[in-house]
């Protein structure tokens, strides 16, 4: 039993950490219509930035500044914040799927970077980097436990500062660029500085998604940022129902849920010469998921709550 | 340098014939078709498949037409893969994307053409295995074309850049002489009034995945010829003509085949200035330099 | 949670092998041990076939610590998030006390510093080669429970330069696998040529998943290097290598182990494999390793060549050895404990095969040790859970692989000094 609770706050943990990463890209996508297909960089630099300034020195490598646990934390916010600023001054005027292959582009740079890299751990990655509170909280079950209260927190903030966010003037300036940029405009708004704004506090999110992932690890490569996680976590928001935060945190859940515990099913009720095909089987089951949401609910499991048109019939 | 120049366009020709196919379904459904590449791998097994029955029908067939590896068999199984191809892209937008696109907006589309893209993939991996492929075995020597500069190239590659060049010209064709063609840029300007006009939308998608597919295939079939088929190779081939499309700008056949040259182009120049390992992100640099100068792509229009 | 259940096995091999076995009687009990591997990519597959196979061989002789083994297989996909939530959900739901796995480094690290170490399990990896490891496991972050067969990639890279030198050549350029294997081995075999007086004309990284190579093997042959020395997997190495001879490249060639393969011989062809050597960890001089090779050949329809099939073999069969020293119920610490009695040099030799099997487990259960012979070698750990080992040099012909010359650990250890 103990195992189940064990198991279960480990998962919950990290589809917390990833709930984070897709509110984060709610407000890019949901909230403000930007295509962010390269959700996996800044999540990254948030990742490598944490460990960098929080980790311990490593022969050859950059970093080991073992800077206090939420300082280091906040900085590879800040560095998630700093590089997507710069990328969205490059890209933000882009049309969808323009913006959506460049931003790609970058997270794919990084990557490489990354890789090729020996400061920055090469394709071995960064490690010696201490969890927090380590020595006190021992490094089982408690400690686990602790840290599941620590992302679940930053969780709860992150979800009531977007629900502010969306709530306040700007919130609405958001969606009106989103629905209609001309019109926007022409109220003498600037919708390429405010939808820059938008790209880069969407981005520190996934910063911090990004952090909190690294820490829980302890570790990060390069194997951690590839397009598959970009694909996740967009994925997450689609089936959770994009515009809409308690959606992209359901839909974080529910996917990663159906990932695991496909490959749990498979390994355990699969023929014994079925199991060396499982990975295949579950990617083909993961597409048809997708495809089948898509063709059977577009608008996600808990849809936008629009609140444009008040004439609107009542929500069903 | 000379080498990498003509090994470009070499290579480029391959990227141009799958890059016409996905900046037409893009331009005309308003959609970042992912799963595009996919149709290349379904190609290149398809014409393996064909070409395995075509050599066990008669092994005359399976003999190489020298100078190439290409036997004739491989050829037949290329017009057959192509229809083949062309005929599966129908049916997937039949089953997916003409469903999703009644349904959703365009990120579905997109959404929907991963979620494709995941099932080919790994179901031709389940179908074939994941072990590589190729059509022949033996190994056909360059030959030398130069020794000052020197400069060498393959014959396949030759025939294969022939092939290119010739079907993009039948398709330059096609799409300047004929009725299909002049509707078909009727309906890429402005759907709406093409079908006051008389044209039947729906069946200019079914051309255009037809031809789309067909390209696609005959890409794949190239790539396989001077390269090897596996189950991931429209993964590894998804961004170069991505990249092949979006800098020649959305919706323009020229321009895409213009692209897939100038990325091919690219990515073998690019080894000149960067090391090896950094090759994976260069069609990203080339889009984000054409984007940057040329928000629309080198011939693409804007569009809202 | 030691998960000892009564279930029906899948395998009806038990019985018509009991023979074999020295406690074939009530055989109720299941235990079960977790593997992560990638089963969705090419090469992943058969590592994950030849663990089983292991497995079955275990059981064929009476199962571990008088249960059968069942080995509960999950896909990584090559992602670390999915790897740890295997690698955990084995451990929690499942109660694994033996975790094999993972291939990539990458996710190997993460599944031990956050499932493994906090769980007390034991993890044993047939083909991490980060070095990454050796320094956690310095720094004793691994509490003694990580252990990985896959020889450091330093016996394999001074042995491809000293085939180099033998050969004369004046010049190599060097292919590389761009990840941490790829990297670690690449850099070393550059540096190795460099001590021996050879000139290093160029080191090109191959990426995964690149649609065409053409541009890198562009690259090396600008050198006009004597031969070339590769650290690739068959699927690129067969795309590199049919690249670099159709282009006039030479056919001086020297390759790490992943190369060897019959997938790569038979997609380049015997008649460019002439000049081409081989370099890998190598089988004692002892009849069990053809023992070993037969036995997989007539299994699998081919010997057991490519990427990490002997290491994941040695792997399995070590862990369950030491599972059954440690006796039933036996915790991961238990097992971890029991390894050095498995690779004892001093112990009794008992071969990779299921005799080998019964024979260990008659003589771990006297109280004695063993020396197990494995597929990749007499392996000893060190300290730190490294493999050392001797080394063999091999080549491609008409009939499959074959081996040409054997070098014992002090000559390897001696000429690795020689460069330094």
């Amino acid at each position: 039993m103990i195992g189940v609770i064990s198991y279960l706050v480990f998962f919950a943990t990290v589809a917390s950490i990833l709930s984070i990463a897709v509110m984060g890209l709610n407000l890019q996508w949901g909230n403000t219509g930007l295509f962010n297909g390269g959700v996996v960089a800044f999540f990254g630099v948030g990742a490598y930035g944490t460990l960098i300034l929080g980790g311990t020195p490593q022969a050859g490598q950059l970093g080991g500044f073992g800077l206090p646990y939420l300082l280091a934390l906040f900085g590879g916010m800040v560095c998630a914040g700093i590089v997507a600023w710069i990328v969205g001054l490059l890209t933000i005027r882009l049309r969808h799927d323009y913006l959506a292959i460049a931003t790609f582009g970058v997270a794919v740079a990084f990557e490489t970077v990354m890789r090729n890299t020996d400061a920055l751990g090469g394709a071995q990655g960064i490690r010696g980097f201490e969890r927090p509170l380590r020595e006190t909280l021992g490094n089982g079950f408690t400690y686990n436990l602790a840290f599941f209260a620590f992302v679940l927190i930053l969780l709860i903030a992150t979800y009531l500062f977007l629900e502010r966010l969306i709530q306040s003037p700007f919130g609405r300036l958001l969606r009106a660029i989103r629905e209609d940029e001309a019109a926007a405009q022409s109220l003498g708004k600037s919708p390429s500085r405010v939808r820059l704004t938008s790209f880069v506090a969407g981005s520190v999110i996934m910063g911090l998604a990004g952090g909190l992932y690294a820490t829980f690890y302890a570790f990060i490569s390069p194997q951690d940022v590839l397009p598959i996680l970009t694909f996740q976590i967009w994925a997450m928001l689609i089936v959770g129902g994009a515009g809409n935060n308690k959606g992209a945190v359901m839909g974080t859940f529910l996917i990663w849920a159906a990932w695991t515990a496909s490959g749990w099913a498979l390994s355990r009720f699969a023929p014994l010469e079925v199991q060396l095909y499982t990975g295949s089987i579950q990617f083909v089951l993961i597409g048809f998921v997708i495809v089948g949401m898509l063709l059977w609910r577009p608008q996600g499991l808990f849809p936008e709550k629009l609140v444009v048109s008040q004439s609107a019939r009542p929500n069903k | 340098m000379i080498q990498n120049l003509v090994d470009g366009v070499l290579v480029g020709s391959i990227l141009s014939l799958g890059a016409i196919g996905l900046t037409m379904a893009m331009h005309m459904l308003r959609f970042a078709n992912f799963s595009h590449a996919e149709l290349l791998s379904i190609g290149a097994y398809a014409a393996l498949v064909f070409d395995g029955l075509f050599g066990a029908i008669h092994p005359a067939l399976a003999k190489a037409i020298l100078p190439l590896s290409l036997t004739w068999s491989l050829s037949l199984a290329l017009l057959l893969s192509m229809a083949l191809t062309g005929l599966s892209a129908v049916v997937i937008d039949k089953l997916v994307f003409k469903r999703v696109r009644a349904k959703g907006g365009e990120l579905s589309m997109v959404f929907a053409s991963f979620g494709v893209a995941m099932i080919i993939r790994n179901f031709l991996g389940l179908i074939f295995g994941l072990n590589p492929k190729l059509y022949s075995q033996d190994i056909v020597f360059a030959i030398v074309v130069s020794r000052d500069p020197f400069l060498l190239i393959k014959p396949d590659q030759v025939f294969t850049l022939v092939a290119a060049l010739l079907i993009m010209f039948i398709l330059h064709l096609v799409l300047s002489r004929t009725t299909f063609g002049h509707s078909l840029r009727a309906v890429a300007e402005n759907p709406t009034l093409a079908q006051v006009s008389g044209i039947n939308l729906s069946r200019m998608i079914v051309l255009i995945w037809l031809i789309g597919g067909g390209l696609a295939a005959a890409a794949g079939v190239f790539y396989g010829l001077t390269n090897q088929i596996s189950p991931v190779l429209g993964r590894d081939l998804v961004l170069p003509i991505f990249a092949a499309t979006i800098v020649g700008g959305i919706g323009s056949i020229y321009g895409a085949v213009l692209g897939g040259f100038l990325v091919g182009l690219a990515s073998n120049l690019a080894l000149v200035i960067l090391p090896s390992g950094y090759s994976p992100a260069v069609p990203f640099l080339i889009i984000l330099a054409v984007l940057i100068l040329r928000p629309h792509g080198l011939f693409g229009e804007e569009r809202t | 949670m030691n998960g000892l259940k009564t279930s029906a096995l899948a395998l009806g091999l038990a019985a018509g092998f009991a023979s074999l076995g020295t406690d074939a009687a009530a055989q109720d009990c299941t235990t079960k041990i977790g593997a992560v591997l990638p089963t969705s990519v090419d090469w992943g597959k058969p590592i994950a076939a030849t663990a089983q196979y292991a497995v079955d061989i275990a059981n064929e002789t009476g199962g571990v610590a008088g249960c059968q083994i069942e080995m509960v297989l999950r896909d990584t996909q090559v992602d670390p998030k999915v790897g740890v939530d295997a690698a955990k959900a084995l451990v929690d739901l499942d109660g694994v006390q033996l975790l094999l796995g993972a291939v990539s480094s990458g996710v190997s690290m993460p599944i031990l510093t956050s499932v493994t170490v906090p769980a007390g399990v034991m993890q044993m990896s047939c083909c991490s080669s980060s070095t990454a490891f050796t320094r956690l496991a310095e720094e004793g972050k691994t509490n003694g429970l990580f252990y990985r067969t896959f020889a450091t990639s330093g016996v394999q890279a001074a042995v491809g330069a000293m085939v180099a030198r033998d050969a004369g050549y004046k010049s190599v350029a060097v292919f590389y696998k761009n990840d941490d294997w790829g990297q670690d081995i690449g850099g070393l075999v550059a540096d190795d040529l460099k001590a021996l007086g050879i000139d290093v004309t160029a080191s090109i990284a191959i990426n995964d998943g690149q649609a065409s190579f053409r541009a890198e093997v562009t690259e090396a042959l600008k050198g006009n290097p004597e031969a070339i020395y590769m650290a690739l997997y068959p699927t690129e190495g067969t795309q590199v290598v049919r690249e670099w001879i159709s282009l006039g490249g030479t056919q001086n060639m020297i390759a790490a182990n992943a190369l060897k393969s019959d997938e790569f011989r038979d997609n380049v062809g015997m008649q460019f494999l002439g000049n081409f050597t081989g370099t890998d960890t190598a089988s004692p001089r002892t009849d069990s390793a053809d023992a070993f090779v037969a036995a997989y050949t007539a299994k699998f329809d081919g010997p057991p060549n490519g990427p990490g099939l002997a290491n994941s073999y040695d792997a399995t069969m070590i862990a369950l050895m030491a599972m059954h020293a440690a006796g039933k119920d036996a915790t991961g610490a238990d097992i971890a404990a029991k390894i050095g009695a498995i690779t004892d040099p001093n112990g009794t030799p008992v071969t990779a095969d299921a005799a080998g099997f019964a024979k260990a487990k008659e003589v771990l259960d006297g109280g004695g040790t063993v020396s197990y012979q494995g597929a990749t070698g007499n392996v000893q750990f060190d300290k730190n859970g490294d493999v050392s080992a001797p080394a063999v040099t091999w080549v491609f012909s008409e009939s499959g692989i074959e081996e040409q010359k054997y070098l014992s650990l002090t000559e390897v250890n001696d000429f690795m000094a020689s460069l330094n």
